[in-house]
């Protein structure tokens, strides 16, 4: 299949970017994007061109490091499908695709697609983790808990910090990504004892780091690990419970 | 990630920061979630009250009366209605303040390339400031019109209350007999219904209820079913004043 490409090509941070329209005559319904990419930048580079720079490792949709904008939507048409796992076979022969990277002032583009996705880093960092030290693992049923709970902590721990969320967000909100952070710590026995003092450090960093959302439920439209949108609300909900803890860390 | 980026917390100069310096956009989201629900149930209360103009004149006039000289002696006379008057105009103040706020930061933290190809879904999400300043004329001009009777908002015929009778009835129906004033009303109510629709949904999450997927869907259909029932409940009196029902 034969498709017309646009691309954002930037040099560096500080450089002006702009759309550079390429086409690649040889594309398959099966190549995924980073695939389509990878062609391109052999036609590049056989032309003696610089190849697009461009964030991908696994290619199987569990690492997290992929991530543009693909015709407005970050990752791409599908819904919920991270870069690397949106195909060709979603497109017609002759169609045209305008890549560029994912969108947001959080997000300082470094190359070409790459954007610098370490606000989302400096997040966890302000609290996003259970301080314990390692030892013996505990007796099995020490610490009964019940399944739906378990799952529950299961599905907000499947973030995979690619930054999507942002990107799909109107006002650049971390919302979907800082909640996720936030109730799946809180949903299990080992985050409890600093679940106020991990409040106050995420929440005031993704205030510094990213906008306020307002319920556009963009996010929840592009998470390639399928955040269900209750996420959102556990940073309202545990701003306002660590600010009644008062001083207290739990 | 080898080049090294600044982030837009550490950088010394450059655009305001998002969430730097005054109120913490979380405690801003739960201001606006508090007034506006003070406002959804203000303006519930409201339609509900206006409907009373079905019962007839004296019955509509006797209810604006009512809220006149309501729980006298223990209130003085309008004492329920300025209690109103003070309580929504805090409201409105804090809540016009945040949104202002809010934008702001989203706007300086989205950046430069704005979000596009966004569907209809979130058409009312997208129309919030819109709708709001709407409903910001419109509540000026409803306040010109129907409480003061100002010229030339209010009707030639506006007849203030007294202290013994309420003229709410007649009023009305001189109002909404000039068609522009029930075209602006409509129009302020379909804003209204569109602002209520989203309104209710970032009003439930901002308060950190975890609305389920499933929920949310069902949640976003009550927010714009709230919505449409005051919006069409209001609209029914100037097309019943239009249409000669109401004389």
């Amino acid at each position: 299949m034969k498709l017309t490409i646009e691309v954002w090509r930037q040099e560096n941070a500080e450089a002006e970017g702009r759309f550079v329209t390429y086409r690649v005559d040889d594309a398959a319904p099966e190549m995924s994007l980073p695939e389509l990419l990878d062609r391109l930048n052999d036609q590049l580079v056989s032309a003696g061109e610089e190849p697009i720079a461009f964030d991908t490792d696994c290619r199987e949709g569990i690492c997290g490091t992929c991530g543009i904008t693909v015709d407005d939507v970050p990752h791409g048409k599908v819904p919920n499908t991270p870069t690397c796992r949106q195909h060709l076979r979603s497109y017609d022969d002759g169609d045209h695709l305008k890549l560029e990277p994912f969108r947001s002032a959080s997000f300082p583009v470094i190359r070409d697609l790459m954007v610098d996705r370490s606000a989302l880093d400096r997040v966890i960092a302000s609290g996003g983790y259970v301080s314990v030290d390692a030892g013996t693992a505990p007796d099995a049923d020490t610490r009964q808990i019940p399944f739906q709970v378990a799952e529950a902590g299961l599905d907000f721990s499947a973030c995979i910090g690619c930054g999507a969320c942002v990107a799909a967000c109107p006002n650049g909100a971390s919302h979907l990504f800082s909640g996720a952070l936030l109730s799946h710590l809180t949903a299990l026995p080992q985050g409890r004892p600093e679940r106020a003092r991990r409040a106050r450090g995420v929440v005031s960093t993704t205030e510094e780091e990213f906008g306020p959302c307002s319920v556009y439920g963009e996010c929840v439209e592009v998470c390639p690990a399928g955040i269900p949108i209750s996420a959102i609300s556990a940073v309202n909900r545990e701003a306002a419970r660590a600010a009644v803890r008062r001083r207290r860390d739990d | 990630m080898s080049t090294p980026v600044q982030s837009r917390s550490s950088k010394a100069s450059g655009p305001p920061k998002a969430g730097h310096g005054g109120l913490p956009s979380v405690y801003a989201k739960l201001i606006m979630a508090v007034t506006g629900a003070v406002f959804a149930i203000f303006v519930l209360v409201h339609m509900i009250g206006n409907l009373k103009i079905y019962q007839g004149e004296e019955a509509f006039n006797s209810y604006a009366h009512w809220l006149r000289v309501a729980f006298y002696p223990v209130l003085p006379y309008e004492g329920l209605l300025w209690i109103m008057r003070v309580v929504l105009l805090a409201c409105l103040v804090a809540h016009v303040y945040c949104a202002v706020l809010l934008r702001r930061r989203g706007a300086v933290a989205r950046g430069r390339w704005r979000r596009r190809g966004l569907g209809l879904d979130v058409f009312a999400a997208r129309t919030m400031m819109v709708t709001g300043v709407v409903l910001l004329l419109f509540i000026v001009f409803h306040i010109l019109d129907l409480t003061l009777g100002a010229a030339p908002a209010g009707p030639d015929e506006f007849q203030a209350a007294t202290h013994e009778v309420s003229h709410a009835y007649a009023n009305l129906v001189a109002s909404f007999g000039r068609w522009p004033v029930a075209l602006f009303y409509i129009v302020a109510m379909a804003c209204l219904a569109l602002h209520l629709a989203h309104g209710v949904v970032s009003a439930v999450v901002d308060l950190g209820v975890g609305v389920r997927p499933r929920v949310f869907s069902a949640l976003a259909a009550g927010g714009l079913l709230f919505g449409l029932i005051v919006a069409l409940g209001n609209i029914t009196i100037p097309v019943a004043v239009l249409t000669g029902v109401l004389q």
